[in-house]
């Protein structure tokens, strides 16, 4: 298996979703990119492509390929993707040279903002509002690597294979936020958000246990027993979710 | 009808959080129990088919340790055997002779057995047959049934658990449960390369429905390892003695090589067994394999006390019809509330579901409500059915779960 191609699709398909959100509940984020009006295209030669659109004050970001891109962003290998997001290599601009200073100057602001909030520090975590945010990437993170590596990592493959079909939801209890996995006849989908009906649950009674387990600093089993976490539902389901989760680290992190 | 509080179990469980990983680890772990919440996590005593929690809060016990306890908690004919054999030794530089007692007890019960070989846990006995095997044929590949379940081992635990590796799954190959031409196709596939095939008797997998082998399923099974020089090892930890005093194979009609014991040998003493053909009695005897507790008298002495005790009580058929009318009964509640209870598996361990809800949350709120009202039902593990479950057991389950039912409806209004 080709790692870099795992975290390449990790990179584009679990990491950057999280722009959506970050342009929503970061005023300084949403401000910056409220009259944006534009989209870039990714593509990975041997890899991933994914898309991220500007309109209206509203990212949106979207895998495969999307018309008519006002930026295109090309990588000679995953690899090379997987060293842009370690900020040490550039991609090739293929479209968008009138976009220059966007591209030099704001997409980076929001870039850093993104990973500020994904590389939690005790102290940043002391901060609720960091803390908030902090964990709803996190999940979202976890749903949409869980897609990703549920197809291509093979042990993940594997678990997924027998998951059963239906759909798993992650949530903070009360109010999320949440985040799903639809299991399907092999296929994964994931998704943001929240659903009544859920085939199983794993359910968290607050940001702080959320985070911590997501981040590996609790062990599930534990928490379960204290309540601080509860599955619901198909069991199986969510002990072989658990399993997929205790992968991403591997390759994210 | 009051419904229990665990204060004490809670805060002896964050004591325990802090020196022991996952406070309480393996099959004990509340991890599976839904809510977790709703369920005790220790016990202070039991007696019978009953256990009492360090709240006081008195339990009938239909997991039964999950498997060990057959005759009732405390037995006194079993204490009194293990008692005895304590006070002239235990662990003793050399065995004591009860263990060649045992022995001969074991291979005058069960069918296929013309030795025996003792350990303490089921996984030592399972890993100990696939090595036996292994040494036997020379071959190193072993096919076991998906979703099976033969302890902690790494060949035994599913890929991608913490602390196991790809390698340890590199000579196992899996098959569905009763699928008799997938089995035919490995073994066409790799032709002298088997040593085994492990399954138990029937299967009886964690969060689904059991399901029994198919008619002809293990004649062919059984024809099919014969030809192709394949050890086939049944593993009876779970069903031994719940079905059959000789051997679970004998319910079902066919001849394993090797077969494993465990939980119900010796009523909660720590033993488990092997017992094998004389065909492979050289090949095990060559095998390295022992353990420091692995000859402990007490448990060799309880454990002849309570086959005894079996078989005096035609233990199997006892049980089956404990379970069945408990089961009946329960089944006719389901259905006076508006639900379907589905059994399945055989009536002293029945797996037992709520078909109402295919997520299964209000199957397992109606176990944690009947749990919380003293009627101990898990909602991933089938259950198991003790000769010591009384008719009044019975009478106050169905009391507990009529009650639970009308609770569940309220919630779901389905
Ligand atoms: C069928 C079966 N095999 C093996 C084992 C493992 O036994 P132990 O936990 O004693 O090692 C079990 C335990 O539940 C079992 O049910």
């Amino acid at each position: 298996m080709n790692t870099d191609l795992v975290k390449a699709h990790l990179n584009l398909n679990a990491v950057l979703v999280n722009l959506e959100d970050l342009v929503v509940y970061d005023e300084e984020m949403a401000a910056l990119s409220k009259n944006w009006a534009l989209s870039i295209q990714f593509i990975v030669r041997n890899g991933p492509r994914a898309h991220i659109t500007f309109e209206n004050g509203k990212c949106t970001v979207g895998r495969g390929r999307r018309k008519r891109p006002s930026i295109i962003l090309y990588f000679f290998s995953p690899r090379h993707l997987v060293r842009m997001f370690d900020g040490k290599a550039q991609p090739v601009l293929l479209k968008g040279f009138t976009k220059l200073g966007f591209l030099l100057k704001d997409f980076p602001k929001l870039t850093a903002r993104l990973e500020h909030y994904l590389k939690p520090t005790p102290e940043l975590l002391a901060d609720k509002k960091y803390l908030a945010l902090n964990t709803r990437f996190t999940i979202t993170t976890a749903a949409f690597a869980v897609r990703e590596l549920g197809l291509l990592d093979p042990v993940a493959r594997a678990i997924s294979s027998h998951i059963g079909n239906g759909v798993v939801l992650m949530k903070v209890n009360p109010e999320g936020p949440a985040a799903m996995l639809r299991f399907q006849d092999g296929g994964i989908e994931a998704e943001k958000g929240d659903t009544a009906k859920p085939m199983s649950a794993m359910l968290f009674r607050n940001l702080k246990t959320a985070n911590d387990i997501l981040n590996q600093k609790l062990d599930a089993f534990t928490a379960i027993a204290t309540g601080d976490v509860m599955p619901r539902g198909r069991i199986g389901m969510v002990d072989s979710l658990s399993l997929i989760l205790d992968r991403i680290p591997l390759y994210l992190g | 009808m009051k419904t229990y509080t665990y204060k004490k179990s809670v805060a002896l469980f964050k004591r325990a959080a802090k020196v022991i990983p996952c406070g309480i680890y393996g099959h004990l772990s509340p991890a599976p129990l839904v809510p977790a919440t709703d369920y005790p996590f220790y016990a202070s005593r039991a007696k019978g088919a009953r256990f009492w929690d360090v709240d006081g809060n008195e339990f009938i016990d239909y997991m039964c340790a999950y498997g060990p306890m057959v005759l009732g908690y405390n037995d006194p004919k079993v204490d009194a055997a293990a008692m005895k054999q304590l006070k002239s030794g235990n662990c003793i530089t050399a065995p004591a002779p009860i263990m060649v007692e045992l022995a001969e007890h074991m291979v005058d019960t069960i069918a296929i057995a013309d030795w025996a070989f003792f350990a303490k846990n089921g996984g030592d006995v399972t890993s100990y047959a696939l090595m036996t095997a292994r040494a036997a044929t020379g071959r190193k590949k072993i096919v076991l049934v998906r979703g099976g379940y033969h302890g902690v081992a790494p060949w035994a635990q599913a890929a991608g658990h913490p602390g196991v590796i790809d390698e340890d799954h590199s000579t196992i190959m899996y098959v569905e449960w009763n699928d008799f031409e997938g089995l035919e196709r490995l073994v066409n596939e790799h032709p002298g390369e088997i040593a085994a095939f492990m399954a138990t008797p029937y299967h009886h997998p964690t969060f689904v429905d059991s399901e029994l082998p198919a008619v002809g399923y293990w004649s062919r099974v059984e024809a099919l390892c014969k030809k192709n020089g394949i050890v086939l090892i049944i593993d009876d930890v779970r069903c031994g003695f719940r079905l059959d005093m000789r051997g679970s194979s004998e319910y079902f009609g066919f001849k394993p090589d090797l077969a494993c014991y465990c939980k119900a040998i010796a009523n909660g003493y720590p033993i488990s067994a092997l017992v094998g053909t004389e065909a492979l009695k050289t090949a095990a005897a060559k095998v390295f394999y022992t353990g420091s507790y692995w000859f402990s008298a007490v448990a060799m002495a309880a454990s002849l006390a309570t086959l005894k005790e079996l078989k005096r009580l035609k233990a199997p058929e006892l049980m089956m019809a404990r379970g069945k009318k408990l089961l009946d009964g329960m089944i006719d509640i389901a259905r006076s509330h508006g639900y379907t209870l589905n059994v399945s598996g055989i009536p002293s361990m029945p797996s037992v579901y709520i078909t109402d809800d295919e997520s299964l949350m209000l199957h397992q709120d109606w176990c944690a409500e009947c749990t919380k009202r003293g009627v101990y039902f898990t909602s991933h593990h089938n259950w198991f059915i003790s000769t010591a479950h009384t008719d009044a057991d019975i009478k106050k389950t169905w009391n507990v779960v009529d009650e639970a039912f009308k609770v569940v409806r309220k919630k779901y209004g389905m």
